[in-house]
């Protein structure tokens, strides 16, 4: 708990602020960095332009023609003085998602590795990975990429040594303590270990991903036909 | 009254999108800002062809050759680009008149690279969560690729005869155009230290040496050649930060990457330096194997230098032609 006592916070390039909430992720650490990001991104409102989370830290931009960085400096310092006095409830209710995924195969590629890493069967990776409500990090990376934890550590494999160049969209992988999808399809270093049909990311809706930080994601196996039967459902528009 | 003009690409020798300044507030999902390389040029080409700085211009790498069916007021700015109507050579960084059926030709020289190209009524595209700014990796904004030959871009209903009132003598300040006929010369970037620079303890070789930047650059990030930063090696992966344009990440390697527009909005690398916004404009002018060096800022200096940046950018400030004397 010692590390959360005071934030690092580092001004950068006459427009940003960053505050470190703590050094290394763990859950508790996440869950006082949304408590400052709700917080922030409300109680500031009027004086920044945009408050980005991102594993264990936020960024706050601010437009210097408004509000000097030392201002927004001390005022995040209030806010995270106050955050010990509210819920992370209180500031943002979190929603529930359940993604379907298809373990394995030419879904998920590692799942092999990762049964291989943890000494399970591959069943057994599926119940683990699919068995824990995740807690959603941040989004970032790509549009619509989704960071969650925590990973059963049994299964937190590394990430590869080399990335793919090229993995297919609603790809989801593992690397160490953090599991993650893939909103559109990019290159990454994740351990894949299976995908879903759901479309993640379509930027012609409002907001383009309805999953924010703080949010619940469960997984649910599906077999390869239900895969084909749910290709293109957004996944606002999924039920359980 | 013309028709309204639209743009047809007959032939594209590189990279070419549409951009204007950015896709602002959807950072928090992922969305990269985009827009633009170098802002303040896009922002002076649209003032010249007597648009509001944040229209859509073309951002072009390379060559391009457009057809330009009605008349219409163009600008070509970024670095000195040659820039030909009909086989007539004129003038970057200057309002000209085009007449219905002309062909506008923009070839590159050593001089600058991102050269943007405003047509009056700016060009009007499918905007993607309130921007044109195409991000092609995703697919989104405007056409959501680069520019192809045969592709058609409609302008908005300016009147260029109106528009060339306007504009036909004003010019841009003395010293942007002059540090942009600089380009080729190496550049100093000014940077603030970046978020994790208290972890590189030989942070200062950054700063000491020049770095040249590679040809792998593109508008996700410009990379540099050079002395590498050995202590990136030890830190590896960080966790994941936000991360913007301009700034500097040392991946393991310790060969340095400037963000450019189309970064990652989260990155895992040390970030050494950030370099501040006009200079990071300056810096999307450099040609592969140009020399850099970094020069570090206070923090009180580039809010100022943002400050200054932000007020240009709003309202590029244009000035009627000096009237010269001769004999």
């Amino acid at each position: 708990m010692g590390g959360f006592s005071e934030p690092r916070i580092v001004r950068s390039g006459g427009y940003v602020v960053h505050v470190d909430v703590c050094e290394e992720l763990s859950m508790e650490c996440v869950g006082e960095m949304h408590k400052l990001y709700y917080l922030v991104k409300m109680g500031l409102a009027e004086a920044i332009d945009e408050v980005v989370p991102g594993v264990t830290s936020i960024a706050v931009f601010y437009d210097p023609r408004k509000i000097g960085g030392e201002k927004v400096a001390s005022k995040i310092r209030e806010l995270w003085w106050q955050r010990k006095s509210v819920e992370l409830e209180d500031l943002h209710k979190p929603k529930r998602f359940t993604i379907p995924v298809v373990y394995g195969g030419d879904f998920g590629p590692d799942l092999a590795f990762v049964a291989s890493w943890s000494k399970l069967a591959e069943e057994e990776v599926v119940r683990v990975h699919s068995s824990r409500v995740y807690r959603v990090i941040t989004l970032g990376f790509t549009p619509g990429f989704v960071y969650m934890g925590e990973v059963d550590p049994a299964i937190a494999v590394p990430r590869l040594e080399t990335p793919r160049t090229r993995i297919p969209r609603g790809s989801v992988g593992i690397a160490g303590k953090m599991t993650g999808i893939y909103g559109l399809e990019s290159p990454g270093g994740w351990r894949l270990i299976g995908r879903t049909p759901l479309t993640m990311f379509d930027y012609r809706r409002d907001p383009p991903i309805p999953i924010s930080p703080g949010d619940e994601v469960q997984f649910k196996p599906i077999g390869p036909e239900e895969f084909e039967r749910l290709v293109g459902v957004f996944v606002g528009d999924y039920g359980s | 009254m013309t028709t309204a003009p639209r743009i047809r690409v007959v032939h594209v020798g590189g990279y070419a999108t549409v951009q204007d300044l950015g896709r602002r507030g959807y950072r928090a999902v992922g969305v990269p800002v985009s827009g633009a390389l170098d802002r303040l040029s896009a922002a002076y080409a649209n003032a010249l062809a007597g648009n509001r700085a944040g229209d859509a211009v073309l951002e072009v790498f390379g060559t391009i050759s457009l057809a330009l069916p009605g008349d219409a007021v163009v600008a070509v700015t970024g670095g000195q680009p040659r820039v030909f109507l009909d086989d007539v050579e004129v003038n970057p960084w200057t309002p000209v008149y085009c007449r219905q059926g002309s062909v506008l030709r923009v070839l590159p020289t050593g001089v600058g690279r991102a050269r943007y190209i405003a047509v009056s009524g700016g060009v009007v595209c499918e905007k993607v969560l309130e921007s044109a700014s195409t991000y092609a990796k995703a697919g989104m904004g405007c056409l959501g690729r680069p520019l192809r030959p045969g592709d058609v871009l409609e302008v908005g209903g300016a009147d260029p005869a109106e528009a060339w009132d306007r504009v036909a003598d004003l010019k841009p300040p003395k010293e942007l155009v002059s540090k942009h006929s600089r380009l080729g010369e190496s550049l100093a970037l000014r940077a603030t230290e970046g978020v994790h620079a208290h972890l590189l303890e030989d942070l200062e070789t950054l700063l000491r040496g020049y770095y040249v930047v590679a040809p792998e650059s593109d508008r996700m990030g410009y990379r540099l050649e050079g002395e590498p930063l050995r202590s990136a090696g030890k830190l590896g992966r960080l966790p994941s930060i936000p991360t913007d344009r301009g700034y500097v990440q040392v991946p393991p390697d310790g060969r340095p990457i400037v963000l450019m527009s189309d970064a990652q909005t989260t990155g895992g690398y040390a970030v050494a330096l950030h370099v501040i916004p006009p200079d990071v404009d300056l810096l999307a002018q450099l040609n592969p194997g140009q020399r850099v060096r970094f020069e570090l800022v206070s923090l009180s200096e580039a809010e100022n230098e943002v400050v200054k940046y932000l007020e240009e950018l709003e309202s590029p400030s244009l000035h009627r032609e000096e009237l010269e004397y001769w004999g």
